[in-house]
Formats: C-alpha cells, sequence, structure tokens
C-alpha cells in the first residue's frame, strides 16, 4: 500500500511537471519508459492480490500497456547495447568507449549505402530515439483523472492556453495599475521578437506530447502572436521566447567561397550555377580590365540587347564594371537559361570583391537568388499548360 | 472590461492582421515556384537606398528574396514603364522585335524634338521642349489616362451603363491599349514607329486621338451620371 501511494506521488509529481514547457527534465518525459521507474513498481503492484479490486479497469489497461512497452523498450536496448559491442569489436575498438558517433561510423563503413534519402539508409540508433515517448498515468488507481482538464482529450494544449490567459490578465492588471500610477513608459515588443520566429508545429507536439490538428497549432499561435504584441509583454520574455527560435539571416546562409591567386598572382573566384535547363561555370577575375568571354567569344555571343544587359547587370549594379574579367561557359537549352545562369554565377563569384554591406544590397535586389521557375508543363485534353481547348456543346 | 482592455482595441486589430498574414504561410499558394513569404527583389537603386534609410530594409534580413528578373535592370536606360510597354506590344513572345519598335518610336521622339529645339530661336523658347522621350512617354500617359470606367450592370430586366472609378492599374493598362490600338491601326504609309511618337507628342501636349478617347469616355461617364448609385445594391 505504501508502495502504491508512492506511485500516486510520483505520477502526480510528473504530471505537475509538465506545466514547466520545453523544461527537459528526464523525470517528466522518461518516467513511463525507463524500467527502474515508477512503472516496474506498478508491475509488482498488478500481482499484489489484496489491492486488485480498488484498481480501476482503466489503470489496470495502462499498466498493462506500461508494462508491455516497458519490456519492448527494454528488450530493444539490450540488442542496441549487444549491437554495439558487435560492431567496436568488428571495428576493433574498445566496446566500454564506443559512442554512438562510433556507431554511425561503422554503420557507414560497414554497410555502405547508396540510397539518396539519409532516413532510408541503413542507421543504429538508441531506442529513446526512434520510439516516441508516452505520457505517463493521467489518473490514479480509481480512475480518477489528475488533471482538470484531462477530458479535453489534449491536457496539455488546453492547459497551455489556460496559462495564456492568465498571464494576459496579469499583465492587463499591471497595466491598469500603471496607467493609475499615472506611468505611460513605451516598451516596444517588436525589440525582443526580432530575428526570431514561432516554434513549428512539430516541436510544439513533442514538448505537449499531444498531437495537435493544424487549427489547433494556428489557435496557438494567434495567442501567442497576440500575448507578444501586449505593451508589456516584456515582463514575460522568457515565456514567450520559449516557443521561439532564433532565424539564421540570409546572408549568412550562404558561405563566401575564398580568393584564389593564379599564376601570375592575380585573385579569383569560380562559381557554378543553374537556370531553366542551362547551366553555366564563371570565373571572376580580379585586377582586369572588364574583358567578358562567354564560350571563347565576347558578350556578342549573345544576340538580344536583354541578355547583354543582363550579363552586364550585377556587375553595373556594385560599381565593378571594367575592374574585373569575366570567362565563363555555359551550356544547356535556350539564351535566357544561359544567360540567367551565368548573371547569378557573376553575382555569387562578385561576393568576394565586394563588402559585406555590398553583398546584402545585392541579396535585396534578387542578384543572389536562385530562380526556381521553370516551364510548366502541358496538361492532356488541352493544347497547352493552361490553354484550353474551344468548348463547343456538340 | 478594464481600462486597459479598452485601450488595447487598435494593437489587438493589428495582431489580428499579423495572425492572419502567419496563418497564410500555412496554406501554400497554387502555382507560385516561390512560398507565400519571399519578397519581391528591389534591383532599382534609388528605391534601394529608401529602402535602406526606412528600416524596412533591415527587418528583411531574415526573409528571402525572388530572383530578379530576366527583364529587370541598373541600366541607365531602363524604364519600368517602357519595359511594360513594351511586353504590351509584343505578340507571340517576339520581345527583341516589339523593343526595336518601341525604341525606334523613343528615337523619332527624339529627332522630332531636336528639330524642333533647332528650330527654336530664343533660349525660352528652347528650354519649353522636353527631349527626354522617356519623360515624354510618361507625360503622355498620364495626359491618357481615365479616371471613371463604364460598367454594365443589370438592373430591374434591362442593362445600365454604370460609370465606376478605376485603379491606378487599370488605368495605366487602359492608356497603354488605347495607344497601341491606335498606332496599329492599318494605315499603308506610316509604320508603327513613326505612329506612336506622333501619338506620344500629341499626347504629350494633351491632344490627339487617344486623349480624345479619354475625354469621350469620361463625356459618356457624364452623361450617364443619373446610373451612379446603381453600384451599390
Amino acid at each position: 500500500m505504501a508502495a502504491l501511494r508512492e506511485v500516486l506521488i510520483f505520477n502526480s509529481k510528473c504530471f505537475r511537471g509538465v506545466r514547466s514547457y520545453f523544461c527537459s527534465s528526464p523525470a517528466f518525459q522518461y518516467s513511463s519508459l525507463s524500467p527502474n521507474n515508477a512503472s516496474s513498481n506498478v508491475q509488482k503492484l498488478d500481482f499484489e492480490e489484496s489491492d486488485t479490486k480498488r484498481i480501476s479497469k482503466a489503470m489496470k489497461s495502462y499498466m498493462e500497456r506500461a508494462k508491455i512497452h516497458d519490456n519492448f523498450i527494454k528488450e530493444q536496448l539490450h540488442q542496441y547495447n549487444i549491437g554495439k559491442r558487435h560492431l567496436a569489436n568488428m571495428m576493433g575498438k574498445d566496446p566500454e568507449f564506443f559512442t554512438q558517433h562510433d556507431v554511425n561510423e561503422a554503420i557507414r563503413y560497414l554497410f555502405p549505402s547508396g540510397l539518396y534519402d539519409p532516413r532510408a539508409r541503413p542507421m543504429m540508433k538508441h531506442p529513446d530515439e526512434i520510439y516516441p515517448k508516452r505520457k505517463a498515468a493521467e489518473f490514479d488507481m480509481n480512475g480518477r483523472p489528475f488533471h482538470s482538464l484531462f477530458y479535453t482529450s489534449k491536457p496539455n494544449y488546453y492547459n497551455l492556453l489556460h496559462d495564456l490567459a492568465v498571464k494576459f490578465k496579469q499583465l492587463d492588471n499591471h497595466e491598469d495599475k500603471m496607467i493609475y500610477r499615472g506611468i505611460q513608459d513605451q516598451q516596444a515588443s517588436e525589440l525582443f521578437l526580432f530575428g526570431t520566429d514561432w516554434v513549428s508545429k512539430e516541436s510544439v507536439e513533442s514538448v505537449l506530447l499531444e498531437s495537435l490538428t493544424d487549427s489547433q497549432y494556428s489557435n496557438l499561435i494567434k495567442t501567442m502572436e497576440r500575448f507578444a504584441q501586449h505593451r508589456y509583454a516584456v515582463r514575460e520574455k522568457n515565456f514567450i521566447m520559449q516557443f521561439r527560435h532564433q532565424l539564421a539571416a540570409q546572408t549568412e546562409i550562404q558561405k563566401i567561397p575564398e580568393l584564389m591567386r593564379d599564376e601570375s598572382n592575380r585573385p579569383f573566384t569560380t562559381f557554378s550555377a543553374r537556370r531553366k535547363r542551362s547551366n553555366a561555370t564563371v570565373k571572376v577575375i580580379g585586377e582586369g580590365t572588364g574583358l567578358i568571354s562567354i564560350n571563347g567569344e565576347d558578350i556578342l555571343y549573345f544576340k538580344r540587347k536583354q541578355d547583354k544587359e543582363q550579363i552586364i547587370f550585377p556587375l553595373e549594379f556594385c560599381n565593378m564594371l571594367g575592374k574585373v574579367d569575366v570567362v565563363a561557359t555555359c551550356e544547356g537549352v535556350g539564351m535566357s537559361g544561359r544567360v540567367g545562369s551565368i548573371r547569378l554565377a557573376i553575382a555569387m563569384c562578385l561576393r568576394c570583391f565586394v563588402d559585406a554591406e555590398t553583398i546584402e544590397r545585392m541579396r535585396l535586389a534578387g542578384l543572389l537568388s536562385y530562380d526556381p521557375r521553370e516551364r510548366e508543363r502541358k496538361k492532356p485534353g488541352q493544347p497547352g499548360a493552361r490553354e484550353k481547348f474551344t468548348w463547343k456543346k456538340r | 472590461m478594464s481600462l486597459s482592455g479598452l485601450l488595447r482595441t487598435l494593437p489587438t486589430l493589428n495582431a489580428i492582421n499579423s495572425s492572419l498574414g502567419s496563418l497564410s504561410l500555412l496554406s501554400r499558394q497554387p502555382y507560385s515556384m516561390y512560398k507565400p513569404f519571399v519578397k519581391e527583389p528591389v534591383y532599382n537603386i534609388e528605391q534601394l537606398d529608401k529602402l535602406i534609410e526606412s528600416g524596412e530594409a533591415k527587418k528583411r534580413e531574415f526573409v528571402p528574396v525572388k530572383a530578379a528578373r530576366n527583364d529587370h535592370n541598373v541600366s541607365v536606360f531602363y524604364d519600368d514603364l517602357t519595359s511594360k510597354f513594351i511586353n504590351m506590344v509584343m505578340v507571340k513572345g517576339q520581345k527583341e522585335l516589339a523593343r526595336n519598335l518601341v525604341e525606334m518610336g523613343y528615337m523619332k521622339v527624339k529627332q522630332i524634338q531636336l528639330a524642333k529645339y533647332y528650330e527654336a530661336t530664343t533660349d525660352a523658347e528652347r528650354a519649353e521642349i522636353e527631349l527626354n522621350p522617356i519623360t515624354i512617354f510618361h507625360k503622355a500617359l498620364e495626359n491618357c489616362s481615365p479616371v471613371l470606367q463604364l460598367t454594365p450592370i443589370k438592373r430591374g430586366g434591362s442593362t445600365y451603363q454604370v460609370p465606376i472609378p478605376i485603379t491606378e492599374n487599370r488605368a495605366r493598362f487602359l492608356a497603354m491599349k488605347w495607344m497601341i490600338l491606335e498606332c496599329r491601326e492599318k494605315e499603308r504609309k506610316i509604320h508603327f514607329p513613326e505612329r506612336l511618337a506622333f501619338e506620344l507628342i500629341d499626347a504629350f501636349n494633351n491632344t490627339g486621338k487617344v486623349v480624345k478617347r479619354k475625354q469621350d469616355l469620361h463625356k459618356q461617364c457624364e452623361n450617364n451620371r443619373a446610373y451612379a448609385h446603381y453600384r451599390w445594391g
């Protein structure tokens, strides 16, 4: 009986743990999974005859499920450890100090795979990473739920919304107080939200341990957005930031290659780019006089004015016209595709020759973006991509 | 409702708007190769400077930008409106031909204006003559743009031509369309570029067929103003 009480306390405790969102305390996440925790006690209890009558059917079935799951995980863990030892022996390393990184290396070496998608290749990971985490029991021995929102079927989600409402009210009260005192300081909430975005649906789900529908997620984000717009939202900064993740600046995503030197000690870079069905490789050489060579010819390789202007566009944009030489080779279908790929490659190369501010300007001008637009396919039952046959009744 | 609740009404509206914007992220736009949050490129150097000065560029630091299109440019000869006009003149994708026609028209405008310039004797007269064909084109289009339009609306069994105000975009489209239609009119001797040059200079001086067409439309709208209330209900 004492042990039973322990289980109850433990479970109610770990349920309270859910309230601190995004806390990575193992007690809350793994409680039902790890074999030496609460549920192993539950197994023992299951066979205590004196208490069987009091245990509700819900609890009983939960305990059965927990037992099966725990055994399964235990088995998986055992197999994982054995597999790890085997791999360590095969690779001639000490099994005691064989890490997950070594496992990955060994798998890649021993089971080489040419499959495109990394997720389709063979792998060996800790069962915790593969099998989804489960919630601990949400009700007591009599089948009575711990949480008041249990019957919403998504207590953690609705609890979060409830917490938001409470915090909203607190901020309102604070604002009232400030107005009453005559203090009106404008605190811009934009300041701390800048450069971050709301976390994805998947990460919210993994923290709440509940699957959400799209509308539930957008509801949550809407509420959070409105909460963040509050004049005194800065007071709840830590709470809000739990639901936001840092964005990387667009210019930082792209790596700028280093300048190389050729035999006459002039700096140069190369870049290959694509557009539509053609590709181009461009070499931009510094300390030049503005020579342009395309497939061995000069700029007159392109007959149309628009194409010639496109070649000049990035050079003119960064005032590098006449300061660098361009050597380009292009192949593929269509002149505008070729010229587009050369333009992108030149712009990419020019990043090495200009300062960071100009790179950002080039990005805003759309010179550093790949153009994903392609010819739209013809559809059956109509003469073109969009065009329809003339409709005749008969 | 608390005092602060009342005070919050305005920012609340903003919040709803912004949340609507973020909602649209969830559903993908059909037919677009770009995701809906990707920004349009700002390739014009003056506009870009303005964007950076206003601090808007700082906000876009984290947002991807669409690639500049094939006909975008920073050349001194580049003009947004002209490029639009060339696209409207174009038939069956023959852009180079359309561009040559429009540019020849501009050349004719320049020649005519220069002839006037050299004929003029005093400096005051010369200063009045506009020599830049692009400026002439912009002014001509402005003179040709209508403010109202007639739309057929059915009321009580009969259709009425109801005057309605039109957007800037639509006005620009109509002006360009009329200009092109006027220039394409079949006549043996005069070709498109010459016609265009004459029409542009006429429209620049607020005379000519296109301007007359605009005035006719306005007159018709004026006549039909009794039906204006059919727009609603």
